[in-house]
């Protein structure tokens, strides 16, 4: 008995440490892009031009990242750097985000709880905006936009933004309160509470893990997006993702691997801290409603 | 305090018809039991007296008003659900308060109220925590607390006793006994206890399948059921039912039994006039097992006594009676007898079958005769 028990249990520690391997291995292949590019952008050009493309730094300067921030050409520009690219990203994404998943809790909330003749044919109707490919929507939404005056400018994109993200937020809002039970907005009626009040004081507090997906699932979407940005905008609304390219190609003369590499850490670190922030609730609120209150 | 009429109620979801027409009138002030198997519609029948579910036809009339079409806060109804329903993110003082917050009350009285439910239903100490940190039997408390909490119209209690202990169980329905004499408002309530449905309701509503099949005073429905469905589902243990022929014996009509090889007849009580039309017929008798006793001499005399010889199969002791299983016409009959006085399996002893409150039923229909 002990001599089999004792087997089993040295079987056991070999494949966690096998185990172990292979996720070190796999994280290491993961994360080494990203530890170039850091130390690439705190390296000055000499130290990039005479040693190896891929070293350790052997000097250390923000100088790539000023640069990249507040002082490159890009394109035709008068403003230098990605600053004015990376606020109008902020003024995309922040009301975009916002909108998009007030409108999706609202939706779900009407979808779940007061459902209508045809609401569940609405709903698969609005699936169907998840499955839509982005290059389908460019004339028609360009068409849209020039009609209602609003091409090229920020506004234009926010709209642009929230309409596509609205079918993703309702999805996710719909699906995490149908396993809500019902009857908490039966007793809230019977308690006297109307429809808002309803979803103020007893749904929304009970929507953070959901709440937490969507904000992160249409932060990333919206600034991470890079062809709506191209196509929706004029040089003065350009996202980062756009300004980012720009600043890659129309740069003269030899490569500035340094600063490209820290504007593109520039344009990622906004996602990046999302994630940090709430990444422990991301996968939570995704496995949430098998979790009951 | 209101009276309730449900006039001719159907409900379906899609295509499975759930409400089949249902009919009460309920006087203001009545304390109304509905019992009925489970997936019988008592739940769906509470919902649309709520006005939670639109019913499908029929009208809902709650003091001489159809509000039929009205919103659930204009019915000004208060519900225990099945499931509690309680809000999961406020605490029990906030579950309780948060109607009385919606209705306006001012702060002192709210405070009041909140306190005098909590004590009512023994749950002052848990006033601050939250629904997840509560037993079931805690937050079934709750749930009722928000009910008693508001002064409504008419009180709807859907099995609000269920997952409680023994003791407090009979000390809450002791509560919600008095609270009615004293308050006098109108309640419907739906348990699945039979000593719940007696000893609490003024009448006793019985459903299967969407229909009412009988509504009236708990002895009513106890010593009269309406079908063989109702006698069957009131009472426990469980009304027996025995196959038998109604035969003339010596010119009058009798019930032809056989116990254990042994033929004898059983007398017809006079009330049941119908039976005694069916001679040579099978019916289904129906006698509760307390009809069928040891031998109690004092009361011997009664026309409607016979006593019988039979072989106990099973005892069951309950504390105060002893179940015991004997076979009649070959079926399988439960009795019930003095504890002091019950034999073992396998003995033989003499059970005085007391047919005062026999009942008749159709064998096919399994109506009333
Ligand atoms: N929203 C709904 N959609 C479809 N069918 C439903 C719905 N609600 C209830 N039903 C069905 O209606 C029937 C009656 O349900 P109801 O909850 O009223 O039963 P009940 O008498 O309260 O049973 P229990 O004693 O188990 O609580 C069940 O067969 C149930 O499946
Ligand atoms: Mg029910």
């Amino acid at each position: 008995m002990t001599v089999k028990h004792s087997n089993r249990r040295y079987s056991e520690i070999t494949g966690r440490a096998v185990l172990y391997a292979i996720l070190i291995i796999v994280a290491i292949y993961y994360l080494i892009p990203l530890v170039i590019m850091i130390s690439t952008s705190f390296r000055d050009m000499n130290d990039i031009r005479f040693g190896h493309l891929i070293d350790l730094p052997s000097s250390f300067s923000f100088e790539a990242w000023r640069m990249a921030w507040s002082e490159v050409q890009i394109g035709a520009r008068r403003q230098l750097g990605l600053r004015p690219y990376f606020i109008n990203s902020l003024l995309i994404t922040i009301p975009a985000v916002t909108i998009s998943v007030i409108l999706g809790a609202v939706n779900g909330y009407v979808l779940s709880f007061w459902r209508f003749k045809g609401s569940n044919i609405f709903f698969a109707l609005l699936l169907f905006g998840c499955f839509l490919p982005f290059q389908a929507i460019l004339l028609p939404q360009a068409t849209v936009l020039g009609k209602i005056g609003l091409s090229g400018t920020i506004p234009g994109l926010v709209l642009t933004h929230v309409v596509y993200g609205v079918a993703f937020t309702t999805l996710f809002y719909r699906n995490y309160y149908v396993s809500l039970p019902g009857e908490l907005v039966k007793a809230a009626q019977l308690d006297g509470a109307g429809f808002w009040r309803i979803f103020w004081r007893i749904i929304l507090p009970l929507s953070t893990p959901i709440t937490v997906v969507a904000v992160i699932w249409q932060f990333t979407q919206i600034w991470n997006d890079f062809l709506f940005g191209v196509a929706f905008s004029s040089p003065q609304s350009q996202p980062v993702t756009v300004g980012l390219n720009n600043m890659v190609n129309s740069s003269t003369g030899e490569v500035r691997y340094n600063v490209d590499m820290a504007g593109a850490i520039i344009a990622a670190l906004p996602t990046l801290a999302v994630y940090v922030i709430a990444g422990k609730y991301f996968v939570r609120g995704l496995t949430a409603g098998s979790v009951k209150g | 305090m209101a009276n309730l009429y449900i006039d001719n109620v159907h409900k379906s979801f899609g295509e499975t018809h759930i409400l089949k027409g249902i009919d009460m009138d309920i006087a203001d002030g009545e304390f109304i039991i509905l019992v009925g198997p489970s997936g019988c519609g008592k739940s769906t029948l509470m919902n649309c007296i709520a006005g939670l579910e639109q019913v499908t036809t029929g009208r809902v009339i709650i003091d001489d008003e159809d509000v039929t079409q009205s919103m659930p806060k204009d019915r000004d109804i208060a519900m225990v659900f099945q499931s509690y329903a309680l809000y999961p993110n406020m605490n029990v003082w906030k579950n309780i308060a948060f109607g009385l917050e919606i209705r306006k009350l001012p702060k002192e009285e709210i405070e009041e109220t909140v306190g005098r439910v909590a004590d009512l239903l023994q749950i002052r100490d848990l006033l601050k925590r939250k629904p997840s940190q509560l037993s079931g039997g805690q937050r079934q408390r709750v749930a009722m607390g928000r009910a008693l909490a508001r002064d409504p119209k008419i009180f709807l209690f859907d099995e609000p006793l269920s997952n409680l202990d023994a003791k407090l169980r009979v000390e809450m329905r002791t509560e919600i006994k008095k609270l009615h004499q004293r308050l006098g408002t109108t309640i419907v309530y739906v348990t699945h206890d039979q000593i719940e449905a007696m000893t609490l309701a003024n009448r006793i509503a019985v459903m299967k399948e969407g229909h009412i099949q009988q509504f009236g005073t708990p002895q009513e429905v106890y010593d009269n059921p309406a079908n063989q469905f109702v006698a069957g589902f009131m009472g426990s243990p469980s009304m027996n039912f025995i196959r038998c022929q109604v035969v003339d014996h010596q010119g009058d009509a009798t019930i032809a039994m056989s116990v254990d090889g042994k033929d004898f007849h059983l007398p017809i009580p006079q009330q049941e006039k119908g039976v005694r039309e069916r001679v040579g017929q099978e019916v289904v008798l129906g006698i509760r097992p307390e009809q069928i006793t040891d031998v109690v001499p004092q009361q011997e005399q009664a026309s409607t006594l016979a006593n019988v010889d039979a072989e106990i199969i099973v005892t069951e002791p309950t504390g105060a009676d002893t179940l015991t299983l004997i076979r009649m016409n070959d079926q399988e009959v439960n009795c019930r007898v003095h504890p002091a006085r019950a034999g073992a399996p396998g003995d033989t002893m003499t059970f005085m079958i007391n047919m005062d409150k026999a009942v008749f039923f159709d064998l096919a229909s399994g109506d009333r005769i």
